[in-house]
């Protein structure tokens, strides 16, 4: 565990200080046909200190957590702060402040597998594949853990420790079709400790299939029709559209950097049937992929309600921005390493679900796509969107037709939400994304199945 | 310990202490200085250190990888410990290896501090030059920042090689708003050795800018057509690095990659020579050592159109059967080709001026598509305007050999030097 009485160093407090104490662990095993590629741990960890004067921030960090270092990281933002505040001759904002305490912990409460254990768990669901699944020419499984813990300690009262640990297990299958290499991931796990999703690799074996039975079908499948189109976005599509489409928006450090969210305030920005929330910690009664409890300035997180019934109704903030907007604090200031300042980022960015059953969804599309996994996305300060999408089939007559090939999908996220005419009654989380700003972070994000029009790239 | 080179050498030791038959580490340092804007306004001076430390071992053709970022003697035989149980744990694979002997080495590239008071300098001046020039255009963010990275790799066979390199670092982020029109925001990226010169005089910069606020009058493109796409040289490393992927490791040792049976062949149209030239003194970035332990060589990829090397590690390269690459890739530089961008540009009957792609990851069978970003629309010889909510589509085997053009004019990046590149018959599609 790492450094978590920081209380000593409040003496050398001299502007508004952040002070932390961080470790990222993470292990990766890569099996590539039946071969171990990747079979490594890291640990990284430090210490980092940011202050605030007169309106500018000064950073420092060092990678060695002593008394001296700790003493020295302090020091040293406070006259990065003060460096620049010489210069600028700024008066600055008098940040909010809503300290808290909190301490949680996520680790596994059993004993801990070792890497043996781990390497052969992947390589029986490797032999299972090239056991079952024939026509697979090509298979990787990777598998990829995380546990950030952070000690935080803030001028301004709020003091919190957290071990976040995330689990993902993805794998690619690939196969030929008429000499043509055609390939299709899946993504496995979650929040927890690598003993708490998995504990044999049996439960996997009916996922494993259904996966095979989508890539052969893949592979059979066709290039849509370029076009605007009726669509069906399930659940992981309607969770990147959360993040990247809205989400990316209105994160206000966006909003004051031209985001066109600045101009849509508390107007009708989706169709009435679209809710969306940046959860902090827990959704409709259950622990968030990517639970916050304080964020990395030390504000209670809580819940940003950020599309109501079809409104906007506001954004995500970190301390600063919210002094600027005039708006409450939202607790959506997060760093990704020791050495990173926080700035604002989603957490768990969802669309609520509605009142609709899929089944009836995709029966009521004559002639459209149903998509169902996304690759990479990405948005614009328009909230013009683009998701890569690698499962999918088309809808004849309110029919599952034949799967589709790789394609994209694209968008004007403030147009296409007012097209949305259904939403489903479930919902799915993914922390799947690391999600790329100045610095990567792993997100939540989620959702229930929506009817839309949207654009699709064929070939 | 005194100096990378006892921490280089101890660990070696603590790893045949440990058991490992084959052991490798590389360290490194970097330290970072870091400016920050962030909506108009300088907002945070960051000054960052940390250490790298990679141990990697094998034992009975079993290999297991630490890294941490500590260097004291009891993390170290901690690590070395763990390497251990990690080759143990994992199956035995013959291609595992490390790099044979080689000379000892040490490079340098870059000062070696930062000059702080300039780097502020640069910026005020920068931000006073958009407010004159481009009253429209919202600097989201910028960032300058001096890294200074010190790397030392040592192995079991004796190779002990070592680096210092540094650069200065520019990247702004920018959209445009006229009343509630906005454009696309847009980026730029550059590295520098020196600060000799305004921000917005580096790369692409000033060009990027004042596109950004055309483009706030951006509009969107209707119906479906086959036509030409003008790669600007902002935009064609997504597309090198879509093409040298495939040339990799995993789509190598996977079997899937499109170009695993063309080495020799032509995979381009004879215009198109990339090189990666990670030595080159044209570059203020680019690596004197590899990730798997060999003295980095410049090379040719692709020479007039015929593949020449694939991307392969010492790993890779045991596992294909195929020869290493000579170096890891990046520091692309593309040769100039014979056209001017305005003969280029004048030879388009119907196409687009493709400045940035939005798309998905390229599948396995080279596909792709995608939006076309901050672009223009050009018909009859005339870029005629900035366009919106327009996708392209494509696959990478095509976007090769269907070059038309390739432009005299280059920019150099400090990362890439690219110029502009004609591609005909891409599927381009609005609403």
């Amino acid at each position: 565990m790492i450094l978590t009485d920081l209380g000593s160093y409040t003496d050398l407090f001299s502007e508004y200080t952040e002070l932390r104490v961080q470790e990222n662990r993470t292990l990766n095993v890569s099996i590539v046909n039946g071969d171990v590629m990747g079979n490594s741990r890291s640990a990284s960890s430090g210490v980092s200190a940011r202050t605030f004067s007169k309106g500018l921030w000064g950073f420092a960090s060092n990678p060695i957590i002593d008394d001296e270092n700790i003493r020295k990281v302090i020091r040293a933002a406070t006259r990065n702060s003060q460096f620049l505040a010489g210069k600028e001759n700024r008066t600055g904002y008098i940040l909010p402040s809503s300290p808290g305490r909190s301490s949680e912990d996520f680790s596994t409460k059993k004993s801990r597998l070792s890497q043996k254990e781990i390497i052969d768990f992947m390589m029986e669901i490797d032999g299972r594949i090239d056991g079952k699944c024939s026509r697979v020419v090509s298979r990787t499984s990777v598998l990829q853990l995380l546990d950030m813990e952070k000690s935080l300690l803030t001028s301004d009262g709020s003091s919190a420790y957290s071990m976040i640990p995330r689990t993902m297990l993805y794998i690619s299958l690939s196969t030929e079709h008429d000499g043509e290499p055609v390939q299709l991931f899946n993504v496995y796990g979650g929040l927890g400790q690598f003993e708490d999703l998995f504990s044999t690799p049996e439960v996997l074996f009916g996922k494993l299939d259904e996966h095979y039975e989508h890539l052969i079908r893949k592979a059979e499948g066709i290039h849509p029709d370029s076009g605007i189109k009726e669509c069906i976005l399930d659940a992981d599509l309607a969770g990147i559209l959360s993040h990247e489409a809205i989400g990316h928006t209105t994160e206000a450090d966006g909003v004051r950097g031209g985001s066109v969210a600045g101009d849509y305030m508390d107007q009708q920005v989706a169709s009435p049937l679209v809710s969306l929330v940046d959860f902090a910690s827990e959704a409709l009664g259950k622990i968030c992929p990517i639970p916050v409890f304080i964020d990395d300035e030390g504000t209670v997180a809580e819940d940003a309600v950020i599309i109501d019934n079809g409104i906007l109704k506001r954004f995500m903030h970190n301390k600063e921005s919210s002094a600027y907007f005039n708006a409450r604090a939202t607790g959506n200031a997060r760093a990704y390493r020791f050495s990173d300042e926080p700035i604002i980022r989603m957490r768990n960015t969802a669309i609520l679900p509605g009142k609709s059953k899929l089944e009836d969804m995709i029966a009521s599309v004559d002639d459209g796509y149903y998509l169902m996994k996304p690759s990479n996305g990405e948005a614009d300060s328009t909230s013009e969107f683009m998701f890569g999408v690698v499962q999918g089939y088309e809808i004849k007559k309110g029919r599952l037709g034949r799967a589709i090939r790789d394609t994209t999908i694209s968008g004007v996220a403030f147009d296409m939400l007012k097209t949305i005419t259904a939403v489903s009654d479930d919902m799915k989380w993914s922390n799947a994304g690391m999600c790329g700003k100045k610095q990567l972070i792993p997100v939540g994000m989620g959702g229930p199945a929506v009817k839309c029009r949207i654009n699709i790239g064929g070939k | 310990m005194k100096d990378r080179k006892d921490i280089t050498e101890y660990c070696i030791e603590a790893l045949q202490r440990a058991g490992l038959q084959k052991s490798e580490c590389t360290l490194r340092d970097t330290h970072k200085d870091e400016l920050n804007l962030d909506s108009g306004e300088i907002s945070l001076l960051r000054t960052t250190d940390n250490t790298s430390l990679i141990l990697n071992g094998i034992l009975d053709d079993k290999e297991g990888t630490i890294a941490i970022n500590k260097i004291d003697s009891q993390s170290i035989d901690e690590a070395a410990l763990k390497v251990l149980d990690l080759a143990d744990s994992s199956e035995p694979d013959k291609a595992n290896d490390i790099a044979p002997a080689q000379p000892p080495a040490v490079f340098e590239k870059g000062p070696e501090a930062p000059d702080l008071d300039l780097m502020y300098t640069r910026m005020k001046d920068f931000m006073q030059y958009i407010g004159e020039h481009y009253p429209s255009l919202i600097l989201e963010q910028a960032i300058l920042d001096f890294t200074n990275i010190n790397k030392h790799y040592r192995n079991s066979n004796g190779v002990d090689l070592e680096s210092r390199r540094s650069s200065y670092n520019f990247s702004p982020m920018f959209t445009s708003k006229e009343g509630t029109k906005t454009s696309s925001f847009n980026y730029a990226a550059i590295s520098t050795a020196e600060l000799d010169r305004n921000l917005h005089e580096c790369g692409t910069v000033d060009t990027l800018i004042n596109q950004s606020t055309e483009q706030v009058r951006s509009m969107e493109f209707h119906g479906k057509f086959d036509g030409d796409i003008i790669i600007t040289p902002d935009c064609l490393g997504g597309f090198i690095y879509m093409i040298t992927s495939y040339l990799s490791d995993y789509p190598m040792i996977k079997g899937t990659s499109i170009f695993k049976d063309s080495l020799g062949a032509e995979i381009a149209d004879p215009q198109l020579t990339l090189h990666s030239r990670p030595l080159s003194t044209k570059l203020a970035e680019g690596y004197f050592i590899t990730a798997d332990g060999f003295t980095a060589e410049n090379s040719t990829i692709i020479s007039k159109g015929v593949l020449k090397t694939f991307l392969l590690s010492l790993y890779g390269a045991k596992k294909t059967g195929k020869s290493r690459a000579v170096n890891g890739g990046d520091s692309y530089v593309v040769d100039p080709g014979e056209y001017t961008f305005d003969e280029m540009i004048g030879s388009v009957d119907k196409g687009i001026l493709l400045c940035r792609f939005s798309g998905g990851m390229p599948s396995e069978s080279g596909d792709f598509s995608g939006v076309a970003k901050n672009s223009y629309y050009i018909e009859k010889g005339e870029i005629k305007y900035p366009i919106k909510e327009t996708m392209i589509s494509g696959n990478i085997q095509n976007v090769l050999n269907n070059i038309k053009r390739i432009s005299r004019e280059r920019v150099n990046f400090g990362d890439a030097i690219l110029p502009w590149i004609q591609v005909g018959d891409t599927n381009i599609f609005g609403k």
